[in-house]
């Protein structure tokens, strides 16, 4: 990732022209290729940018970069007042949000409001692939396996899926059954998971927290 | 493509089209709108994938062509030309525009970028415009407006006694209006329709009679006049709606509807940061309340007929208005069983409709 701090003039042209005035701003360069001008504003959005694939030319006092249909974003730089590197890695992408932490926190200390007679073994339960929300035995005794989503869609249950099967070959725990709970489950994800035996459960997070709502909901 | 037409009858057809435009980014062909000339016939269709408004009117053509222009721009421009008569021109990747002294030329989007719209079956059913109106205006606002819970934002249409009946639901009310022998679906069919699309019906409806509806497995299609609007059928499960409406209610307030709803728009001033006005309802009628901390109380009576014991009950002024203002008799009735359950607005004699409502829990 390089990070430019410069007075700067940039012109745009491709489906229409563009040209920004002499300002300083950020330029942004990062290894994929994707060249993105910033001002300090404007919240996340660039002023103006060129995704990858393109051709990134840095001739000193101007770079060209230039996409395969032959857009050219030419930015001339006047004055750098900052030019660093960094580099960043592979970036593990968005894994948890809030809301997914916190519900699985609080199912780990409210195991009940799963299911009648489930008793918590291990949050975080860990797995040669990652590791499982939270693994539990239900009143059966019964190893359940918890994977548990703010959004159910059809990716958390292909994960629950492959945590399964792996924890279904370690001889203590099996046969570990799934469940997948989320505050709304998709329909299809459901249909999956129904078809690979996998029960699904969707919560209230604000029940959960212990809020009550005064508007009271008809279901 | 070349064509010249009257300013004000291509301002409202591109207005028309560029409603179901995307304002949101994505595929750049879904910025524009695409138009096709064909003799004097010019179409012009507009998409967001989810919803596409599609708007023919009579040019006077100079020859046929294709071309996807940009709505916003296009649509800015020839609002903003002289009155009178406008030419447009598109060749290879430029759109001319030009009036008077006036001439533009924009760049034009890619054709390829556009996307396909889906093909419907040619059967079609109609529906009186005027009716359909009345039945949208009184489900839409009980739809969510929360993308979270895609289903809800949906509004049923369920064939249902040899007629159509439309339920829509926030989870916090429901609305439900059959309109009997309307029979535009199989016993037993029922769709869910985006109350975005049903809003941007609404719009078009006045422009014909009689609406044609046709259904695929996942789209439908409305036809009013010169317009068709195509819209994605959402998937799921409704809720069980039926479960949720009480057999009876023992109490029942009977108001006049302008008097409810002039009192209830006076103490809705002072129910402020989702403070619910509360109805006490006794034999002399009902006394509308609201107090919001450190600001001020609001009290008015409305006079009514009351059967039942005296009760007091909180809701939501939002919903409570919505729920009375798309009623359309002189009376209405109020329905509870107690503070807690779901309470009944209807019209007085009129089966036909029912919104129903939660309660919000006061101490």
């Amino acid at each position: 990732m390089r990070l430019v701090i410069a007075e700067c003039t940039v012109d745009y042209d491709g489906r229409l022209t563009a040209h920004l005035p002499r300002a300083v701003r950020l330029l942004m360069v990062k290894a994929d290729g994707c060249v993105a001008v910033h001002a300090d504003g404007g919240a996340y959005k660039p002023l103006n940018w060129m995704n990858a694939p393109n051709v990134f030319t840095d001739h000193g006092d101007h770079w060209t970069v230039v996409s395969p249909k032959g857009e050219e974003l030419k930015i001339t730089l006047h004055e750098v007042l900052s030019d660093n590197s960094h580099e960043l890695g592979v970036d593990p992408g968005l894994q948890k949000d809030g809301v997914e932490a916190h519900l699985q926190e609080l199912l780990a200390l409210d195991t009940e409001h799963i299911a009648d007679g489930m008793k918590l073994i291990r949050r975080e339960y860990p797995t040669e692939i990652g590791p499982v929300d939270l693994l539990c035995r239900d009143a059966d005794g019964t190893t359940v396996a918890i994977e548990i989503k703010r959004r159910g869609e059809i990716d958390g249950v292909e994960q629950l899926t492959r945590y399964l099967d792996f924890l279904n070959r370690v001889p203590d725990l099996a046969p570990v059954r799934g469940m997948f709970v989320a505050q709304e489950i998709k329909p299809q994800a459901k249909t999956l998971a129904s078809d690979r035996s996998i029960d699904t459960l969707e919560v209230d997070y604000d029940i959960l927290r212990g809020i009550e709502r005064p508007q009271q909901k008809l279901f | 493509m070349k064509f010249r037409c009257e300013r004000d009858v291509l301002v409202e057809a591109l207005g028309t089209a560029s409603r179901a435009v995307s304002g949101r980014g994505g595929l750049p062909g879904l910025s524009g709108v695409r138009a096709e000339l064909v003799g004097d016939q010019l179409s012009l269709t507009g998409s967001d994938l989810d919803l596409t408004i599609n708007v023919t009117v009579t040019v006077s053509g100079e020859s046929d062509g294709v071309a996807v222009i940009p709505a916003r721009l296009a649509s800015d421009i020839v609002r903003a030309l002289e009155p009178g008569a406008v030419s447009l021109a598109a060749e290879a990747d430029e759109l001319n525009i030009s009036a008077g002294r006036s001439d533009f030329s924009i760049r034009l989007i890619a054709g390829d970028e556009f996307p396909q719209i889906a093909g419907l079956p040619e059967e079609s059913v109609s529906l009186a415009s005027e009716m359909l109106a009345e039945a949208l205006k009184q489900v839409i606002p009980a739809a969510s407006s929360d993308d979270s819970r895609p289903i809800l934002t949906g509004v049923l249409f369920a064939a249902e006694a040899g007629g159509l009946r439309l339920v829509a639901t926030d989870s916090y009310r429901l609305s439900m209006r059959d309109v009997p022998g309307a029979s535009i679906l199989d016993e037993g069919q029922s769709v869910l329709i985006p109350s975005r699309a049903l809003n941007e019906l609404n719009r078009i409806l006045g422009g014909g009679d009689e609406v044609q509806l046709r259904l695929g497995e996942r789209e439908a299609s409305f036809e009013v006049g010169p317009v068709r609007l195509i819209t994605r059928l959402i998937e799921g499960e409704f809720p069980n709606y039926r479960g949720l409406i009480p057999d009876e209610h023992p109490n029942v307030l009977t108001v006049e509807r302008s008097e409810l709803l002039d009192a209830l728009r006076r103490v809705k001033l002072l129910a402020r940061e989702a403070t619910p006005v509360r109805l006490e309802m006794s034999d002399a009628g009902v006394e509308l309340v609201a107090v919001t901390q450190d600001v001020g109380t609001a009290r008015e009576a409305v006079e009514g007929t009351y059967e039942g014991s005296p009760l007091t009950v909180a809701f939501n002024p939002q919903y409570l208005l919505e729920g009375a203002e798309v009623t359309s008799s002189e009376q209405i009735t109020l329905s509870t069983i107690d503070e807690l359950k779901p309470a009944l607005v209807r019209m007085a004699g009129v089966s036909e409709f029912l919104y129903l409502l939660m309660p919000v829990r006061v101490s």
